[in-house]
C-alpha cells in the first residue's frame, strides 16, 4: 500500500516535470537557471580571475583575451565580478522569497483557518503592507536596518509576504469547506492536525507557482536596492551595485556597466520563462 | 455609486491608522540607537539630546505615537533633520518634476499600449503579434536602471541628441523641459506599456471568444463598433486593474529614474534621506507617498463603478 502510494506520487512529480518541460520557453529559462546556480556554486573555480585584484595598470581594459568582459575603473576583471555577483542575486532571490512564502503562508493559514477578527486584523495589516510602493518600502527598511544583505533579504521578504498571506488564505478558505476537512473533523483530528494535514498540503499548490514567479522580481529588486547603494557593500560583487559604479564610465567603458546588466536581464528572462512553466504545469487554468 | 464611495472609504480608515504605525515604527526599528544613527558619533552630548527631545524619544512610545499621530493631525509631518525644513515644504518644492515625469510615462505607456495591444490580439499569431509579445516581456524583464543606462548611451553619449541629466521646468521652457524629461519618461513609461500591452492583449482575445461578439457580429454590426462597443469596453476592466497594480511599480520605477536621471523630484529626495540618514524626512515622505497611493487606488477602485455598472450596486 505504502509503495504504491510512493509510486503515485512519483509519477504525478514527474507528470509535472514533463508538463513544465512541454512548455515553449521552458529549455531556454532551465538553461539559464542551470547555468546562473553553477557558476554561483563554482564561483571559485569558474571565475578566471580574483573579483577583488585591483590592477590599476591594466583599468578599463577593453574585453579581450585576457580579461573576455573587459577590466572596470580599478582594473578588476568585469566577468570574475559577474561571475561572483550570480552568488548574491540568487541568495537574494531565493532567501527572501522563501521568507516572505513562509512567513505569508503561515499568516494566510492562520487568518483562514482561525477567521473572524484574528483574520479581519491580519488582513488589514497585509493591505497596509500593500498600502506603500513596493521599492520605497524595502527602501524605508533597508535605511533602517543599515546596507548589506541581510537588510535587503527582510525588507524584500516583507514587501512580498503580503501576496502569499492572501493567496494562502484564500486557498484555506477554499480547502477549509470541502468535505474531506469535515470528515477529519467528525473522525476527531484536532485543528492543528487538520490543518497541517488536510489544509496545508492542498492549499500550496498555488503558493509554489507564485514563488516561482516572485524570484525572477525579487531578483531585479536586490539589483535595484544595490544600484541605489543599499545593498551588498563594495568591494564585494553584486550586479546592481556594478551597474551603479560603471555608470560614471559609461562613455570610455561601456562593459562595466552592459557586462552584469546582461547577466541580470538573461536571468530575470529565464527565471520568468522557468516560473510560467511551472504555473503552467501546476495551474490547471492557466493549462486551458 | 454614493454606497460604493463610502464603503470603499471606510475600508480605508483601519489600513490609514495601520499604515501610520509602520511609518511611525521605522524610526524604532533601527538597530541601536536612532540618534547615534542620525548623527555623527562625534556630535557632543547636549546635542544628541536635544534631537533626543525635539524628536519626542525621551518619552514612553505610546506617548510618542499619540503626540506624533497629534501633529499628523494638524498636518505637521515634521521637520529634516538635515535642512531644518518641514518636510511638507521640502515635498512641496520637489513634487512638480515627479509629477511631470509620471504623467508623461503614463501618457507615453498608453499611447504605446494601446495599439501594440489591440493590433496583437486582433491579428494573433502574426508577426506584429509576436513582436508585441516579445516587446512586452523585454519591458517586463528590464531594470529600470539599465533601461536608463542604455539610453543614455545611445541617446545621450553616442547620438547626443537629448540630454543625460538636469532639469528645465516644461512650463517655463517648454523645449528645453521636455527634452529634459523624455529620457526618463521613457524609461518609466516602457516598462508601465509592456504590462499593459500584455493584459489589454489577453482580455482582448478572451473578450473576442464571448458570446456577445458573435452576437454582436451576427447582428451585422461593422467589426470598428463589435472592436469598440463590445470588445474594448470589456477588455478594459483588468487594465484599470493593472494600472492600479503598476500605480506602485511606477512610484518605486520614478525613485529609481529621478537618481539615475538627477531629477529633483520626491523619488530622489527619499533616496537622499535615506542616506542622510535623515529619518524625520524619511517617515514624512514615505507616509506621504503611501497616503498618495492609497489615494490613487482608491480613485481605481471607483472607476470600476464607472466601467462596471454590475460593481455600483
Amino acid at each position: 500500500m505504502a509503495s504504491s502510494t510512493r509510486a503515485s506520487v512519483a509519477d504525478r512529480r514527474w507528470t509535472v516535470l514533463r508538463r513544465a518541460a512541454r512548455t515553449r520557453l521552458a529549455p531556454f529559462g532551465a538553461a539559464v537557471l542551470l547555468v546562473a546556480v553553477v557558476a554561483a556554486l563554482a564561483a571559485p573555480l569558474v571565475a578566471p580571475h580574483d573579483p577583488l585584484r585591483q590592477n590599476l595598470g591594466d583599468a578599463l581594459a577593453r574585453p579581450g583575451r585576457a580579461h573576455w568582459l573587459g577590466t572596470d575603473n580599478v582594473g578588476r576583471d568585469v566577468l570574475s565580478r559577474v561571475i561572483w555577483g550570480t552568488r548574491v542575486s540568487l541568495v537574494a532571490g531565493f532567501i527572501s522569497v522563501a521568507i516572505a512564502a513562509l512567513a505569508g503562508g503561515l499568516l494566510g493559514v492562520v487568518a483562514g483557518y482561525v477567521g473572524g477578527r484574528v483574520d479581519g486584523l491580519v488582513m488589514r495589516l497585509m493591505d497596509a503592507v500593500l498600502s506603500f510602493p513596493p521599492l520605497v518600502l524595502a527602501l524605508a527598511l533597508g535605511a533602517v536596518l543599515g546596507a548589506g544583505l541581510t537588510g535587503v533579504l527582510i525588507a524584500l521578504g516583507v514587501v512580498y509576504t503580503p501576496t502569499f498571506a492572501r493567496l494562502m488564505r484564500g486557498q484555506v478558505l477554499a480547502v477549509k469547506a470541502r468535505d474531506y476537512v469535515d470528515a477529519a473533523r467528525a473522525l476527531g483530528a484536532s485543528g492543528w492536525r487538520i490543518a497541517c494535514r488536510h489544509v496545508l498540503p492542498n492549499a500550496a499548490t498555488p503558493i509554489v507557482v507564485q514563488a516561482s514567479l516572485s524570484v525572477a522580481f525579487a531578483i531585479l529588486a536586490e539589483a535595484s536596492l544595490s544600484f541605489l547603494g543599499l545593498g551588498i557593500q563594495p568591494p564585494a560583487a553584486s550586479w546592481g551595485s556594478m551597474i551603479n559604479a560603471g555608470r560614471g564610465y559609461l562613455q570610455q567603458a561601456p562593459w562595466i556597466v552592459f557586462g552584469p546588466g546582461a547577466a541580470l536581464f538573461v536571468t530575470v528572462v529565464g527565471l520568468n520563462f522557468v516560473g510560467d512553466a511551472v504555473r503552467d504545469a501546476l495551474d490547471p487554468r492557466a493549462r486551458s | 455609486m454614493a454606497r460604493l464611495v463610502l464603503h470603499r472609504l471606510a475600508a480605508t480608515i483601519p489600513v490609514l491608522l495601520l499604515v501610520t504605525a509602520g511609518v511611525f515604527a521605522l524610526l524604532h526599528l533601527t538597530p541601536g540607537d536612532p540618534i547615534d544613527a542620525m548623527m555623527a558619533e562625534s556630535a557632543d552630548a547636549a546635542a544628541k539630546a536635544s534631537l533626543r527631545t525635539e524628536l519626542g524619544l525621551d518619552r514612553p512610545l505610546p506617548v510618542q505615537y499619540l503626540a506624533w499621530m497629534g501633529r499628523l493631525l494638524r498636518g505637521d509631518l515634521g521637520r529634516s533633520i538635515r535642512n531644518g525644513e518641514p518636510v511638507v515644504e521640502n515635498v512641496s518644492r520637489r513634487i512638480r518634476p515627479s509629477l511631470q515625469l509620471a504623467l508623461l510615462a503614463m501618457t507615453l505607456s498608453l499611447l504605446i499600449a494601446f495599439p501594440v495591444g489591440i493590433v496583437s490580439a486582433v491579428r494573433r499569431n502574426t508577426s506584429f503579434d509576436r513582436a508585441g509579445t516579445t516587446f512586452a516581456l523585454f519591458g517586463i524583464c528590464m531594470p529600470n536602471f539599465l533601461l536608463a543606462l542604455l539610453l543614455i548611451f545611445l541617446f545621450g553619449v553616442t547620438l547626443r541628441w537629448l540630454p543625460i541629466s538636469g532639469y528645465v521646468d516644461p512650463a517655463e521652457e517648454l523645449v528645453d523641459g521636455l527634452r529634459s524629461l523624455a529620457l526618463p519618461a521613457v524609461t518609466l513609461g516602457l516598462a508601465l506599456a509592456a504590462v499593459v500591452t500584455r493584459t489589454l492583449r489577453s482580455s482582448m482575445l478572451e473578450a473576442l471568444t464571448e458570446d456577445y461578439v458573435r452576437t454582436a457580429r451576427a447582428k451585422g454590426l461593422s467589426e470598428w463598433r463589435v472592436m469598440r462597443g463590445h470588445v474594448l469596453r470589456n477588455a478594459l476592466i483588468p487594465v484599470v486593474t493593472v494600472l492600479g497594480l503598476q500605480l506602485g511599480t511606477l512610484i518605486g520605477g520614478a525613485v529609481i529614474t529621478e537618481y539615475v536621471f538627477a531629477l529633483p523630484g520626491v523619488g530622489r529626495l527619499v533616496v537622499d534621506a535615506v542616506f542622510a540618514r535623515d529619518y524625520p524626512l524619511v517617515q514624512g515622505v514615505v507616509l506621504l507617498i503611501a497616503v498618495g497611493f492609497i489615494a490613487s487606488n482608491l480613485v481605481v477602485d471607483l472607476l470600476y463603478g464607472l466601467i462596471d455598472p454590475r460593481l455600483r450596486r
